[in-house]
């Protein structure tokens, strides 16, 4: 507030002075004009940027500025403006790394990367995309930041991912990130689609649903992103409070760029197919006979022992890809538009599976005034995904489970009439399941978001800015599972006579913020920025799954059945916060920001209790020291950053409900098993980091390099209590975990010339966590108990460890008798990143390499039940080299959980493709013709004994992931990309 | 320029205004949108959510009953409890070998929780009833909480049956807060205070329940029949002959009347309502309950209750070295009703009640009221109170078959080393563990 006097005698020589303007073109070495390049009155915050020409033009208070002009992946250059000088032909040199580009640093502002204390990653939209078209943003950010435990469920068409940045962040609460977008809350809830009901998978020896639906984030087009960062942890993710433990994830879609309208259309066409072949297992009739018995015999000797290859009939489709697109973007001075469209078909390696999306965006931006503009982001996107039927059942009819149930000698093909016979050796007939069933989820969802800037007054030395923000994300999703009642496992008595089930949820979540950033420059070697804000965020979804079964005929309405069974879930949060934060910049050498959040939300027990996060770092730019003088290195910086954020208690936690009982025909209210605790609060996590950034040899060789400890505190669980208080379950903060972990990063142009460029981007990172606290006794947690394998939560071992029973040899912890395994966090990942340009040509290719880290596979064991497993014959894992490897496995259950829980390593060539752009003027009219072809996962190296090493049966569960029981596979693509500017 | 200012420094002024502003203004508290909560149920229930928690209560009260009933009746040796997924109701429960009963498995915990379940929504419905503004009248909310009092006793009489020796805990209103583990002793006495306590609302009280029961009679006057029924089941418990006549006589118990009035918890098909657990169909394989063989052998001949409680099988039923001719056959359907208490078991307390007083001539006849219902000819043995005692705990053997009284009968006159062992080396246990998470 001391500020305010000062300020009048500081307006004084703005409001009376002559101004300049700064006028030029920004090229690249090839003499290409460089769009969207920034030019920034140093120590202050006037600044434009070039359009579609290159060109800008910058009005500056005063007699003479030194003007910064930069871009990312480019060194930035400086120069002095005055009378004599202030017309620039200006040159930019490329730059390893990404000093220029710059990064968000609190609420309403941002901050130069080489100016930056966190380790906030950033992906820009070519790296996501430029490659090869992508279905889904959280799938395309594999491999491209350090940090990140990102693994595919499955391989079913239209996403589900799990991402996990920096380690374990709960035990039953959320695990994924926040994403925003545009300032928009982006909702990324995974929603069973009811499929239990037939697979009955929850229920015996686990309680999750597996249904593997796809999370919401799939909604998003990739093609519209023009910047992905990523807050990791804590000491950076502060800022966003309560919802931000998982890390947040910050999108920022496309923008017009000033000049006439510039017309972009793409076109990519390819085709997938399964990652990895299985093969099947090769008969005779000894086999069949220690197998099946005389029942297998008699089928295989009245086929003559005629075999069929049901991993090309249910997995061997080449699935035909097609991505297209169009986007226009353009404008004035004061006005900016860009509009996108997407249509994506994909067909999935499974007949009947696919995933069909069609998204529509358009941003504007509009200058009112000098002083106030404003911005509207609205989206809207249709989708369709057929996922199939997957993953585990105590049914044994999902496609996968009755796959391997089914030696290959058996005909399951239809007769001339259309009519399926039935399996003789299992419940169900996959070739009938897959052609009669449906499992369709169907996307209708508009995102609108709108931005208002209101810069109150600026001068020289000091600016005070209002923004505010508010979004809408509203969604229909509807879930289709329709199980006929011809299928096998439904008609004569099997099942429910046919299931016909349709859930709806429609969810609507707004947000809304408010903030004030106010610059002040004392001295031109000193700056503070001062903001402070408000926030709501609002949350509302409502689920209705109605289940009907019994069904009349081939009618799939629900009405049309005999049992209808209907059930409903809402989620309602109300959030409110506030946040300050006050950043320190003597003369970019030192960088310093303290900040603080408060939250409120009525998803705590006390609706009204304050929790505060708050957040420090500093940076040191040690190259900006007066007495420094190594010419060869521009930049060694330090830096520390501390923070904390809170995670949420699963929804319901805080309230004590009275749950339906059924009596004689009238429905009671009995207290349920679990107490909910009126005194919850959120999960708290407290994050510190500190790293060392080093560029050299004029920016062409960048280092980053961090470490973390980021201690999660308060864990929630739902523990056991005495029951003679009604109650056998309550929630208690009762566990405490640490993650430590190492991110590095080089990145390198080895060569640059005006004709060749390379560019290198090396990534490792590495976490290892443990549990520090735990009140209760330790406990199994999920999968199918110890005798498959399980996770233990234990004190003062990793919360992913993985243990089991173990014969007489084996060590074995002496509380639970059971052997570790394994651990399903990987050992250490590690990515290369390359892009070589020569003259018109592009070769880039994304490589990952993840070193550790073990799945329990389940597909194995059900396979050697069944007799099936290809590698059923084989002899390469009986110690004794006896037994056969489906015997030698057999022959451990009950003994040891060894043969289930094996190392799911794995390399992979990500991304690869290659470009080439025509020359340009080839066609009138035409600014761009580029034709390329790329694949996705082509090269994959890996010992797992299943499809992929990246599954996971339980979808994005916080701890139990990697379990693979009878996924949808993998699948590799390949495509032939065309694209063209006008 | 000065107007610049002013506006400059307002402006300023603004967010922090608004962010005190904002602070201070309240979220709203969200109630569950899914289900009913327990705390606004108990500040202010509408007639119906009562109504509400009186059928939940009645419908949890059948919750593991078969846990219940197994572990009474096999360690009883009513019946053996075949399981092809659970080796333990052969194992554990009969003692067999080192086998001893688990302190943290399904049948010590399933229906201690099952029943401190029930107990929790009595006491909600207490507070419901207490704090309630819908209009009812003050003897209704008197009634109302006497039934929830008589009903969450009942419940704690089926725990303690169990508990035995280990007493348990009756005051469990704060979940925060639980009262001691009482004594044996206190613990049934605290029971018999409760019903005691309940009757005095019920007794004389002309006024209908706010709500309906299935359990024996909307109407609190009438109630308190079965109140004191199970008043005189827990009295001679206690031993306590004068208390358990007095109930005796002021409960539904009528010497000349149907012996299967009574209370009953009702089974349905219903969508999502249960079915008797007790119930297995004849000649069932895997899972299946089987008479332990004494109780056909030790029959006297013509006793039509072993034919209208066991089924012979078609093939002899083994298991884990024991094995049965005969299927459990106490409840022939699977909505066959099961009783809380019943006029038999009333008139054979009634015989025991008169026999430890001394009145044989009233002891024996309601002795053979029950052995004539029975087919059999009038008690013609000697009447010595022991002799009467043994009489009256053979027909209660045979008329409360696989009610589960045999073993607590049996333990109140310290006569379980009387129960046939069918392996050399299994025990019969006096109580079951006090479950590990107390």
């Amino acid at each position: 507030m001391r500020a305010i006097p000062v300020l009048v005698v500081l307006l004084l020589p703005f409001l009376s002075s002559a101004q300049i303007t700064a006028t030029g073109t920004v090229r690249d070495a090839a003499n290409a004009p460089l769009s969207g390049a920034t030019i920034n009155l140093k120590n202050s915050t006037l600044a434009t940027t070039t359009d579609e020409g290159g060109k800008f033009s910058l009005t500056i208070p005063g007699k003479a500025g030194m003007i910064e002009i930069s871009f990312i992946g480019y060194s930035p250059q400086t120069f002095e403006v005055d009378d004599a000088h202030h017309n620039f032909s200006v040159t930019l040199v490329a730059a390893a790394g990404k000093l220029e580009e710059v990064v968000i640093s609190g609420f309403a502002t941002s901050i130069k990367r080489s100016n930056l204390a966190n380790a906030i990653a950033s992906v820009s939209g070519r790296e996501l995309i430029g490659t090869i078209t992508q279905p889904t943003v959280d799938g395309a950010l594999y491999g491209k930041f350090t940090g990140a435990n990102i693994s595919a469920n499955s391989g079913a068409p239209g996403g589900g991912i799990s991402l996990k940045l920096r380690g374990i962040t709960s035990i039953v609460a959320n695990s994924q990130p926040l994403f925003i977008v545009d300032g928009v809350y982006f909702d990324n809830s995974s929603i069973n689609a009811g499929l239990n009901l037939v697979s009955k998978a929850a229920g015996q020896g686990n309680n999750n649903f597996q249904d593997n639906p796809s999370n919401r984030v799939a909604d998003l087009d990739p093609e519209d992103i023009d910047r992905v960062e990523i807050l990791k942890g804590a000491s950076a993710a502060a800022i966003y409070g309560s919802r931000a433990a998982g890390g947040v994830v910050i999108i920022t879609t496309k923008r017009g760029i000033r000049g006439k309208p510039r017309i972009e259309i793409g076109e990519s066409i390819g085709v997938q197919a399964q990652l990895r072949k299985l093969g099947q297992r090769s008969w005779d009739t000894a086999k069949v006979n220690s197998a099946f018995g005389a029942a297998g015999l008699g089928i295989y000797n009245a086929n003559n022992g005629k075999t069929y290859n049901y991993e090309d009939e249910l997995y061997g489709r080449k699935g035909l890809l097609n991505n297209t697109r169009l986007s226009v973007s353009g404008g004035n001075d004061v006005t900016t538009y860009y509009a996108g469209v997407t249509y994506r078909n994909d067909d999935g390696i499974v007949e009947n599976t696919g995933y069909r999306k069609t998204s529509f965006r358009v941003n504007l931006d509009q200058k009112i005034t000098k002083t106030l503009d404003f911005s509207i982001t609205a989206n809207y996107v249709e989708s369709k995904a057929d996922r199939g039927y997957f993953n585990n059942d105590n049914t044994s009819t999902t496609l996968g489970v009755s796959y391997v149930a089914t030696p290959s000698w058996v005909n399951l093909y239809p007769d001339a009439n259309g009519n399926y016979p039935n399996n003789p050796l299992a419940p169900s007939n996959f070739i009938q399941t897959r052609d009669l069933m449906t499992n369709r989820e169907n996307v209708n969802r508009t995102l609108l978001g709108t931005i208002i800037n209101w810069k109150l007054f600026s001068s020289d030395r000091h600016s005070l800015r209002l923004t505010g923000r508010g979004g809408i994300d509203y969604y229909t999703l509807s879930t289709t599972a329709i199980f006929p009642k011809e299928l096998q496992f439904e008609k004569d008595g099997a099942g429910t006579n046919g299931a016909s089930i349709f859930g709806t949820t429609l969810t609507r979540n707004s947000n809304i913020n408010a903030s004030a950033v106010y610059d002040f420059r004392p001295t031109p070697n000193l700056s503070f920025r001062t903001q402070a804000g408000m926030t709501a965020e609002n949350t509302d979804q409502n689920t209705v799954v109605s289940t009907a079964t019994q069904l009349i005929g081939t009618q799939t309405n629900v009405n049309q059945s005999g049992s209808i069974q209907v059930n409903q879930v809402r989620t309602i949060q109300k959030d409110r916060g506030f946040f300050a934060q006050e950043e320190v910049n003597f003369n970019d050498l030192v960088i310093a920001t303290l900040g603080v959040r408060g939250d409120k939300s009525s998803r705590n027990g006390d609706a009204n209790k304050l929790y505060y996060y708050p957040k420090a770092s500093v940076a040191v730019n040690l190259q900006n020291l007066a007495s420094w003088s190594l010419e060869q290195v521009n930049q060694l910086k330090v830096r520390a950053a501390y923070g904390e954020a809170g995670n949420f208690a699963p929804f319901g936690a805080i309230y004590t409900p009275l749950v339906p009982a059924i009596i004689n025909g009238n429905t009671g209210s009995l207290i349920d098993l679990t107490r909910g605790n009126e005194t919850l609060g959120p999960e708290r996590q407290k994050e510190f980091e500190f790293g060392l950034d080093m560029s050299v040899l004029k920016n062409r060789l960048t280092f980053e390099g961090t470490y973390y400890i980021k201690k999660v505190e308060d864990l929630l669980l739902n523990v056991q209590v005495p029951t003679s208080s009604g109650f056998s379950l309550a929630w208690k903060n009762v566990a405490a975990i640490d993650n430590k972990g190492i991110e590095l990063g080089v990145s390198a142009i080895p060569v640059t010339t005006r004709d060749l460029r390379w560019n290198l981007e090396l990534r490792f990172w590495k976490n290892t966590a443990k549990v520090t606290r735990l009140d209760v006794p330790s406990f199994n947690l999920g999968v199918f108990g110890a005798s498959l394998g399980t996770y233990r939560i234990q004190k003062g071992q990793s919360p992913t460890q993985l243990v089991g029973i173990a014969d007489s040899q084996d060590v074995k912890d002496p509380e639970s008798g059971l052997h570790t395994f394994g651990n399903a966090e990987p050992d250490f990942q590690s990515s290369l990143r390359s892009v070589l340009t020569w003259k018109n040509f592009g070769f880039t290719f994304l490589m990952h390499w993840k070193k550790g880290g073990d799945n329990i596979n389940l597909t194995t064991l059900l396979s050697d039940i069944f007799g099936t497993s290809p590698d059923f014959d084989k002899t390469d894992l009986d110690p004794g080299k006896k037994l056969t490897n489906g015997n030698y496995r057999l022959s451990q259950l009950g003994a040891s959980a060894r043969p289930w829980i094996q190392d799911a390593s794995y390399f992979r060539v990500r991304e690869i493709g290659l470009t080439y752009r025509l020359p340009p003027d080839l066609i009138k009219g035409v600014s761009r013709i580029v034709v390329g072809v790329s694949g996705r996962n082509l090269i994959n190296v890996f010992k797992y004994r299943s499809y992929d090493p990246e599954v996971s049966n339980f979808g994005t569960n916080a701890i139990s992931s990697n379990v693979d029981v009878t996924p949808f596979p993998s699948a590799k693509s390949i495509y032939f990309n065309v694209s063209v500017a006008f | 320029m000065k107007k610049i200012i002013n506006y400059s420094k307002n402006i300023f002024l603004l967010p922090i205004v608004a962010i005190l502003m904002w602070t201070s203004c309240k979220v709203d508290v969200i109630d569950d949108p899914n289900n009913p909560g327990a705390g606004t149920i108990s500040e202010n229930a509408s007639l119906s959510e009562i109504q509400n928690l009186v059928d939940g209560m009645e419908s949890g009260m059948r919750d593991n009953l078969n846990s219940y009933f197994d572990g009474v009746g096999v360690i009883g040796r009513e019946f053996y409890r075949y399981s092809t997924s659970d080796p333990r109701f052969t194992s554990d429960l009969l003692g067999k070998g080192n086998a001893t009963l688990d302190s943290n498995t399904f049948y010590t915990t399933n229906p201690f929780a099952s029943r401190y379940r029930v107990v929790k929504n009595t006491n909600i419905l207490i507070k419901a009833l207490q704090n309630t503004k819908a209009t009812i009248s003050e003897a209704e909310r008197k009634a109302g909480i006497a039934y929830a009092l008589t009903i969450q006793a009942y419940q704690l009489l089926m725990v303690f049956n169990q508990q035995y020796g280990n007493g348990i805990r009756v005051d469990v209103s704060d979940p925060e807060r639980l009262g001691p583990f009482l004594s044996q002793d206190e613990s049934l006495k605290a029971i018999q205070d409760s019903l005691n306590k309940a009757d005095l609302d019920l007794n004389d009280n002309a006024a209908r329940f706010p709500f309906t029961t299935s359990l024996y009679s909307n109407v609190a006057d009438d109630f308190s029949k079965l109140n004191r029924a199970f008043a005189a089941r827990v009295a001679i418990y206690r031993k306590d002959w004068a208390q358990a006549n007095s109930a005796l006589s002021e409960s539904f118990f009528d010497i000349n009347g149907d012996l299967t009035t009574g209370s009953y918890h009702l089974f349905s098909t219903a969508g999502g309502d249960q079915l008797n657990p007790q119930y297995f169909p004849q000649n069932s394989s895997g899972e299946t309950r089987v008479v332990q063989p004494s109780f056909i052998t030790d029959a006297q001949p013509g006793d039509t209750r072993v034919a209208s409680k066991t089924s012979k099988r078609t093939a002899t039923a083994f298991q884990d070295g024991l094995q049965s001719d005969y299927d459990f056959w106490v409840y022939q359907s699977n909505v066959a009703p099961i009783p809380l208490i019943r006029n038999e078991e009333l008139i054979l307390i009634y015989a025991e009640v008169k026999a430890q007083l001394g009145d044989v001539t009233n002891a024996k006849t309601a002795i053979n009221v029950i052995r004539k219902a029975a087919g059999l000819p009038d008690y013609a043995g000697p009447t010595d109170l022991n002799s009467l005692i043994d009489e009256i705990l053979d027909q209660r053997r045979y008329s409360l078959f696989g009610e589960g009284h045999r073993w607590i009968d049996m333990r109140r006159y310290d006569k379980l080393d009387q129960l046939p062992k069918d392996r050399p080396d299994d025990n019969v246990w006096t109580q079951f563990p006090r479950p590990a998470n107390e």
